[in-house]
C-alpha cells in the first residue's frame, strides 16, 4: 500500500514540475481573439510611448462607448522604457499587439518601417477606400513630404502605416514651447531678469549666479541646470552654437550632419564646462523620470530644460505649496547663425504612426480597421480628448462645454489618474486621425485657466517673431535610404552617447578625442559616399536646416 | 520487449529498479534541452542576415560579416578589454569571498547569530539588480544621501560615488560581492558540513588551534568544490553581467564600463540589429569554452580534480 502511495505522489511531484516547467515556456500573453482566428472583439493595443499608462479599474466610461460604437474591447499595453528597445523587441520575440501606436520619427520609425517591409504588418491598402477618416490621414496633402515617401508610400503601392495628430489646420499645430525655464522666485533671488539672458554667455553668468547664491531647499543643494529622466532635454541649447537641424547648410548648397561641425564641438565644451563646474546636475543623464520628478517636487532645480506643458505637470505640486515659485521662460536665447527677427522653425506634424500588425487577421483585421477608424471620426475624436459626450461634457451652442463637476474634479487632481480612469490620456489620442483640437473641436476644454494664461505668457516671450511651420524634407529622411545606411546606422546612433561621453571627460582635449573617434568610425563606415547621395538626391529641393526642438 | 532490453544491460537495468528516483531527473533534463540545446538552433543567425520574413532558416547567408563588423568596430578593443578587466576583478576579489565568509560562519558557536547572519547574507541575491542600483543611488548621492551625509557629519567631503571613474571598479565589483557572496557561500557551507569530524578531533589532539584547524581541515576539505566552482567562474569570464553594467556604467564611465553583454543588448534590442548582436554573443561563448577547457586541463594537471 505504501509502495503505491509512494509511487503515486513521485509520479504527481514530476509531473507537476515538468509541468510547471512547459507552462512556463508557452506564450500565454495571447494576441487578442484575432489572432485566434476569434471574431476581433477584443483587441490588444500597444501604446509604445515610454511612461504613458492607463485606468486602475479596468474598463473606462470613454472604453464602454467604444464598445458600444465599434463593438471592440480594448486590452492595453504600455510601454516603460525605450520606445525603440520596444519595438524591436516585438518583432524579434513576435508578441505582437494587434494594433501598434507610437513616436513616428527616430529608430522606432524605422523599426516599424522595416517591419512593414519585412511582412510584419497588415497591408490597408485596397481597404482604405471603406475607411474614409483613416484614408484622409494618410493623403498626401495631410502628411510631411518626407515622410511620406519615407514611411506612409514606400511600399510599392501597399499601405501599412497611418498618422496621427498631423494638424488639420495652422491653427491646430501645437507649439510645445521647448525652452529653458527657470524659477521666478530664484530669478527674483540672484536678481537676474530671465528676459535679460540672449547670449550663451548670459546664459553661463545666469548658471553661475544661481550656484554663487548657494542654494538649498530642505537642506539639499539646488541644481543651477536640470532635466528629466535620461537628461530630457538638457541638450536643446545646441541652437545656440549652430542652427538646431541635423544637418547644416555647409554654405555651398549642400549639407552636412551638424556633428561634424565646429559648432558641435563648442556646444560639447560649454556643456563639458557646466558639468565640470558643477552648473548642471551631474545625475541628469542617468536619473529615472521619478527620481527627475522628486527634485522638482522638493523645490531643487532652479533652471529645467524641457517642453512648457511637462514642466507645468512637474511642477504642479510644488508651486501649489509655495506659491511665486512657477517656471517663467529664459530668453529668447540666440540662436546660431540665425537672424533674430526670424520666426521660429519648428517641425510640427504628426506625432504618431499607428499599424495593424501580422498578429492579428480575418475578423481582427476588420474590427481594428473600425475601431480605427471610428476615433479617426470627429465623434471618435472629441471621445478621445473630451470624454463621454453627456457625462463630462457637453454642447452648447456648438461648442463642448466641460461638466462642470468634471472640470473641478480634473483639475484638482495633481497625478492625472482620475482623468485615466474615466479614460481619457490613456492614449486613445494616439489613434484620433487629423488634429482638428482648435479648428474642428473648440479647443481644449479642460485646461485650466491658469494653465492657458501660464502657456500664452510664455509664447509672447519665447516666440516675439511667431513661428513657421517647417515643411521641407529632412535629410535624415533621404540619407536613410543611400547603399551605406546599413553600415553607418550603428554610428549615426552612437552621436548621442558619445555627446554625453564627452561632457563627462576629464578635458577638452580627451572630449573632443571623443567625438573625433567617433567621426573618424562615421568616416569608415561611409558617412562621404552616404552625404554625396544625400546632397545628390536633394539637389533643388527646399531642405531643413534651421529647427528649434518641438 | 522492454524489459529484455534492460536486462542486457546492467546500466539500463539499475536505472529501470531505481526508476523513480531517475524520474526525477526529468524536468532537469527537459530544462537542459529547452533552454540549452534547442536554442544552439538560432546560432545560425549569427552567419544569415536575419529578417522577419524568413526566420531562421530562411534569411540569407552573410558568412562572417557580422563577426568582421564587430572586429571592425573602433570601440571592439575597448569593450574586450573592459569586459576582461571587470571579469578578472570580480574573480580575484570575489570568488574567494565566498569562501572566506563560509569558514568564518563555521567558527562561530551561537547558532542564531550563525543563522542570523546566513539569512541577512542570502537576501542581497534575491533582490533584482534594479533594486540594488535604485538602492545605491539613494543611498550613495552627494546630494542628501546618508552614506555622504556621515561621511560629512566626520567633516570628511562628499563623494560622487556612481557615475565616477575613479569609484567605479570599486561600486561594480563592491556591490556583486554584497549580492552573492551569502548565496555563494552556501555550497562551501556544505561542503565544509560534509567534513569527517574526526579529522578536527584528530587535529586538536595534535595541538592545532581554531586557525590551524580552518587551514588544514576546513580549507583542504573544500578544495575540490572551490576548484570545480572556480572552473566555471572562469568560463564566465567574458560576460561581465549584463544588468549590472547596464544600470551602474553612465556617460562619465562609460570607457571603463562598457562591456560585451551590454553591447549585444544594445546592439540587438535597442539597434534591432539581431544578427550581430547574435555574432557578439557567440564570441563570447566560444572565448568563454576555450576558457573553461584550458583552465579544466591546468586543473587536472595540477590537483586532479576537474569537470571532464
Amino acid at each position: 500500500m505504501n509502495r503505491i502511495w509512494s509511487k503515486g505522489v513521485s509520479i504527481l511531484l514530476v509531473s507537476i514540475m515538468a509541468g510547471g516547467l512547459l507552462s512556463g515556456c508557452t506564450n500565454s500573453s495571447g494576441n487578442g481573439e484575432g489572432a485566434e482566428g476569434g471574431d476581433g472583439n477584443k483587441l490588444k493595443i500597444l501604446h509604445n510611448w515610454n511612461g504613458s499608462g492607463g485606468s486602475d479599474n479596468g474598463i473606462t466610461p470613454v472604453e464602454e462607448v467604444i464598445k458600444e460604437k465599434t463593438g471592440v474591447t480594448l486590452e492595453w499595453e504600455y510601454t516603460k522604457g525605450s520606445e525603440t528597445e520596444k519595438v524591436n523587441q516585438i518583432f524579434a520575440t513576435q508578441d505582437l499587439p494587434d494594433i501598434y501606436t507610437g513616436p513616428a520619427w527616430g529608430g522606432e520609425l524605422d523599426g516599424i518601417i522595416k517591419a512593414a517591409k519585412e511582412g510584419q504588418l497588415v497591408d490597408i491598402s485596397d481597404k482604405l477606400g471603406d475607411y474614409p477618416n483613416l484614408a484622409k490621414s494618410i493623403a498626401k496633402e495631410n502628411v510631411p513630404p518626407a515622410l511620406y515617401e519615407k514611411a506612409i508610400d514606400a511600399y510599392d503601392g501597399k499601405k501599412y502605416l497611418l498618422l496621427q495628430n498631423q494638424p488639420a489646420t495652422n491653427e491646430d499645430g501645437m507649439d510645445w514651447l521647448y525652452g529653458f525655464y527657470v524659477r521666478k522666485d530664484i530669478a527674483e533671488k540672484v536678481g537676474v531678469d530671465p528676459q535679460s539672458v540672449v547670449t550663451k554667455e548670459d546664459f553661463y553668468n545666469f548658471l553661475q549666479k544661481i550656484k554663487d547664491a548657494n542654494l538649498k531647499e530642505s537642506g539639499q543643494p539646488v541644481f543651477p541646470l536640470g532635466g528629466f529622466s535620461n537628461g530630457w532635454s538638457v541638450g536643446i541649447g545646441n541652437t545656440m552654437f549652430y542652427s538646431g537641424a541635423s544637418y547644416v547648410d555647409k554654405g555651398d548648397g549642400t549639407v552636412e550632419h551638424n556633428f561634424f561641425t565646429k559648432g558641435y564641438e563648442e556646444y560639447t565644451l560649454f556643456y563639458r564646462k557646466l558639468v565640470e563646474e558643477g552648473l548642471m546636475d551631474p545625475e541628469a543623464f542617468t536619473q529615472t523620470d521619478p527620481i527627475a520628478k522628486e527634485k522638482i517636487n522638493q523645490g531643487r532645480i532652479a533652471i529645467l530644460a524641457a517642453h512648457y506643458p511637462a514642466i507645468l505637470d512637474a511642477s504642479k505640486e510644488y508651486v501649489t505649496a509655495h506659491p511665486g515659485s512657477d517656471y517663467i521662460p529664459v530668453g529668447p536665447l540666440e540662436r546660431a547663425d540665425v537672424d533674430p527677427s526670424r520666426p521660429v522653425d519648428l517641425g510640427i506634424q504628426g506625432n504618431n504612426v499607428t499599424a495593424i500588425t501580422s498578429s492579428c487577421k480575418g475578423a481582427c483585421v476588420d474590427a481594428a480597421l473600425k475601431f480605427l477608424d471610428y476615433m479617426a471620426s470627429d465623434e471618435g475624436f472629441m471621445l478621445a480628448r473630451y470624454g463621454v459626450q453627456g457625462v463630462h461634457w457637453d454642447m452648447k451652442d456648438g461648442k463642448p462645454v466641460p461638466n462642470k463637476e468634471w472640470f473641478d474634479k480634473f483639475t484638482a487632481d495633481q497625478s492625472g489618474k482620475v482623468r485615466k480612469n474615466e479614460g481619457i490620456s490613456i492614449g486613445l489620442e494616439s489613434v484620433t486621425g487629423l488634429d482638428r483640437i482648435n479648428s474642428a473641436a473648440g479647443g481644449d476644454i479642460w485646461a485650466d485657466q491658469d494653465r492657458l494664461d501660464a502657456m500664452e505668457n510664455a509664447r509672447k516671450i519665447l516666440r516675439p517673431n511667431g513661428i513657421h511651420v517647417i515643411t521641407a524634407y529632412n535629410p535624415g529622411d533621404v540619407i536613410t535610404k543611400s547603399p551605406e545606411w546599413e553600415m553607418l546606422k550603428p554610428s549615426m546612433d552612437r552621436m548621442g552617447d558619445a555627446w554625453k561621453e564627452a561632457i563627462f571627460a576629464k578635458s577638452d582635449e580627451a572630449a573632443l578625442s571623443i567625438i573625433n573617434d567617433l567621426r573618424e568610425q562615421l568616416r569608415k563606415t561611409g558617412y562621404d559616399q552616404a552625404m554625396q547621395f544625400t546632397n545628390e538626391n536633394l539637389k533643388g529641393k527646399d531642405i531643413v536646416t534651421v529647427q528649434m526642438p518641438n | 520487449m522492454i524489459k529484455t532490453r534492460v536486462s542486457n544491460n546492467r546500466l539500463m537495468k539499475r536505472i529501470w529498479q531505481h526508476k523513480l528516483f531517475y524520474l526525477f531527473m526529468l524536468p532537469g533534463i527537459v530544462w537542459f534541452f529547452l533552454f540549452s540545446y534547442v536554442p544552439l538552433y538560432g546560432i545560425q543567425v549569427a552567419f544569415r542576415d536575419y529578417n522577419f520574413v524568413g526566420g531562421f532558416t530562411g534569411s540569407p547567408w552573410a558568412g562572417l560579416k557580422y563577426f568582421q563588423q564587430f572586429f571592425n568596430y573602433y570601440q571592439s578593443g575597448d569593450i574586450i578589454r573592459n569586459t576582461i578587466i571587470i571579469s578578472l576583478m570580480k574573480l580575484l576579489i570575489g570568488f574567494p569571498m565566498p569562501i572566506i565568509l563560509a569558514l568564518l560562519l563555521n567558527e562561530v558557536r551561537m547558532i542564531k547569530f550563525k543563522k542570523t547572519v546566513q539569512t541577512l547574507s542570502y537576501l542581497p541575491y534575491f533582490v533584482s539588480w534594479i533594486v540594488v542600483v535604485t538602492l545605491m543611488q539613494r543611498l550613495l548621492t552627494p546630494y542628501g544621501g546618508p552614506v555622504n551625509d556621515l561621511l560629512g557629519s566626520f567633516g570628511a567631503e562628499s563623494i560622487q560615488f556612481l557615475n565616477n571613474p575613479t569609484w567605479f571598479y570599486q561600486m561594480i565589483v563592491g556591490s556583486d560581492i554584497w549580492k552573492n557572496i551569502g548565496w555563494n557561500s552556501i555550497i562551501f557551507m556544505a561542503a565544509i558540513a560534509g567534513i569527517d569530524q574526526q579529522l578536527y578531533e584528530a587535529a586538536k589532539m595534535d595541538g592545532a588551534g581554531r586557525f590551524r584547524q580552518m587551514w588544514h581541515v576546513s580549507l583542504p576539505g573544500i578544495r575540490n568544490v572551490a576548484i570545480i566552482l572556480f572552473i566555471l567562474a572562469v568560463g564566465s569570464l567574458m560576460s561581465a553581467g549584463y544588468e549590472q553594467l547596464l544600470l551602474l556604467n553612465g556617460p562619465a564611465t562609460a570607457n571603463l564600463g562598457s562591456v560585451l553583454d551590454v553591447h549585444a543588448i544594445n546592439s540587438g534590442i535597442r539597434e534591432g540589429r539581431l544578427s550581430y548582436a547574435a555574432a557578439v554573443g557567440l564570441f563570447q561563448s566560444v572565448i568563454a569554452l576555450i576558457l573553461v577547457v584550458t583552465v579544466n586541463r591546468i586543473a587536472r594537471k595540477v590537483s586532479d580534480v576537474s569537470l571532464f
